[in-house]
């Protein structure tokens, strides 16, 4: 059968409609007045939002904290999937590579759970079936006896060649952090050569990721400037940002704070994350500078999606921005099951 | 010489066949003023008109609004249809 050309047509719809959700997630002063409520309202009030289905579903079943930790893990992987059917054409296929990320989260997660003998229930409800491996594929990977079996079964799929490659000797937790490295970097890898290859709306993916990537390493940077674990920094570095890792690597052997920061800037092409380093001259927590670049990088998503109104980047901005919803919820519930004080939740949330 | 004058006469173009030509190139025009206007007011509606599906699809309440946006272009083809009809009578 000819296929059907409709031009822009279904690119505007598409992204349209990732502006309307975009424009229903919860906005700043919603957390503000949830961080002076107890988990029961909050649950309340979550329900009231677009949580409800999936609270009004679990409700019989679970109850507190572990009803708000799988009501949204669940809205999260419904939004992922749903959006996944609607995007057309090649948007299609970059959100389908972009949500992979998930899939290297997921099978971790299940290697992590089986190593350390938790319940299946239990590994279940931390899952996010939100990428490439659905929630009936997730749920035999848990059943599965043991982890060698979950790599075994995972033949087929993206992850299973470096797995099987890393795990030859059996699967033991000290090895986990460097393959979780390793499956990072072969996923960007990915990214990178997918959005190179000349698909259409490639350049605007390619400009995503550059962000994504160095926003990762800028993070990792401090993170580890404050561990002085330059070994373990190097593994974790990505390829493929603007700044090289052998340029990293130099960085990294800057002490001084002010001459880090002075060395890094001239390499970031982002005005906004330049001008976040400047005031991150001052001594901030790493969790601060985290949630810092964080806030830079969805700002960023959201001018570029301005720019590209029909590109993948509102689609993308919208999958991000609904990320960090559902983890400041999280953050929310987890802060006031373990009574913290409102401004230390606040400090957690990514508003 | 009399078979040059015959030539002659018969490329002169009489009054009637003037006034028909100018009828018919006024219905050209008029044409031509309807036809691509009508082309601009698709192209116009075809991206507001995809932007307001979707937008109706997450949230119903804006329908109202959404169908008055989508037609706004059609302006565009009434004054293509003004002319027309100013260019005919």
């Amino acid at each position: 059968m000819a296929e059907v050309r409709a031009g822009p047509v279904p690119y505007i719809y598409v992204c349209t409609r990732m502006r309307v959700r975009k424009a229903k997630l919860l906005p700043r002063e919603e957390y503000l007045r949830m961080l002076n409520m107890g988990l029961s309202e909050i649950t309340r009030f979550i329900e009231e939002t677009q949580y409800k289905k999936e609270i009004d579903e679990l409700a019989t079943s679970f109850h507190g904290i572990d009803l708000i930790e799988i009501a949204l893990s669940w809205n999260l992987a419904k939004e992922y999937q749903n959006i996944q059917k609607i995007t057309p054409g090649t948007l299609k296929d970059l959100t389908r590579a972009y949500l992979r990320k998930w899939d290297i989260q997921n099978v971790l997660t299940v290697l992590r759970g089986k190593l350390h003998g938790e319940r299946s229930g239990k590994i279940r409800e931390v899952l996010i079936p939100a990428g490439e491996l659905d929630k009936h594929f997730l749920d035999r990977l848990i059943e599965e006896p043991t982890p060698e079996r979950i790599i075994e079964a995972l033949k087929g799929k993206g992850v299973y060649p470096l797995l099987s490659r890393s795990f030859e000797g059996g699967v033991k937790e000290e090895f986990l952090p460097r393959v979780e490295n390793e499956l990072y970097k072969q996923f960007y890898a990915e990214l990178v050569s997918m959005a190179m290859s000349g698909i259409k709306g490639g350049k605007q993916f390619m400009d995503y990721i550059t962000l994504d990537i160095d926003i990762t390493n800028i993070s990792n940077m401090f993170r580890f400037r404050a561990d002085q674990s330059g070994e373990e920094m190097m593994a974790a570095i990505i390829p493929g940002g603007t700044i090289s890792p052998q340029q990293i690597q130099r960085l990294m052997y800057i002490r001084d704070r002010n001459e880090f920061i002075d060395a890094l800037v001239p390499l970031v092409k982002v005005r906004v994350l330049r001008e976040l380093l400047e005031k991150l001259r001052e001594e901030k927590s790493i969790r601060e500078i985290e949630i810092d670049l964080i806030k830079v990088q969805l700002a960023e998503m959201e001018s570029m999606s301005k720019l590209h109104p029909f590109s993948i980047h509102p689609i993308l901005a919208y999958l991000e921005m609904k990320k960090y919803e559902i983890f400041n919820l999280r953050a929310l519930a987890r802060g006031k099951e373990s009574n913290l004080t409102p401004d230390r939740i606040r400090g957690y949330l990514v508003i | 010489m009399a078979d040059a004058a015959t030539a002659v006469a018969a490329t002169e173009m009489t009054v009637e066949m003037v006034k028909a030509s100018q009828l018919g190139m006024k219905a050209l025009g008029a044409g031509i003023a309807v036809g691509l206007t009508g082309i601009g007011t698709g192209l116009a509606e075809m991206a507001i008109g995809s932007a307001a599906v979707g937008a109706t699809a997450e949230n119903k309440d804006v329908f109202g609004l959404v169908l008055l946006l989508t037609v706004i272009p059609e302006t565009i083809v009434i004054f293509g249809l003004v002319v027309g009809l100013l260019l005919l009578f």
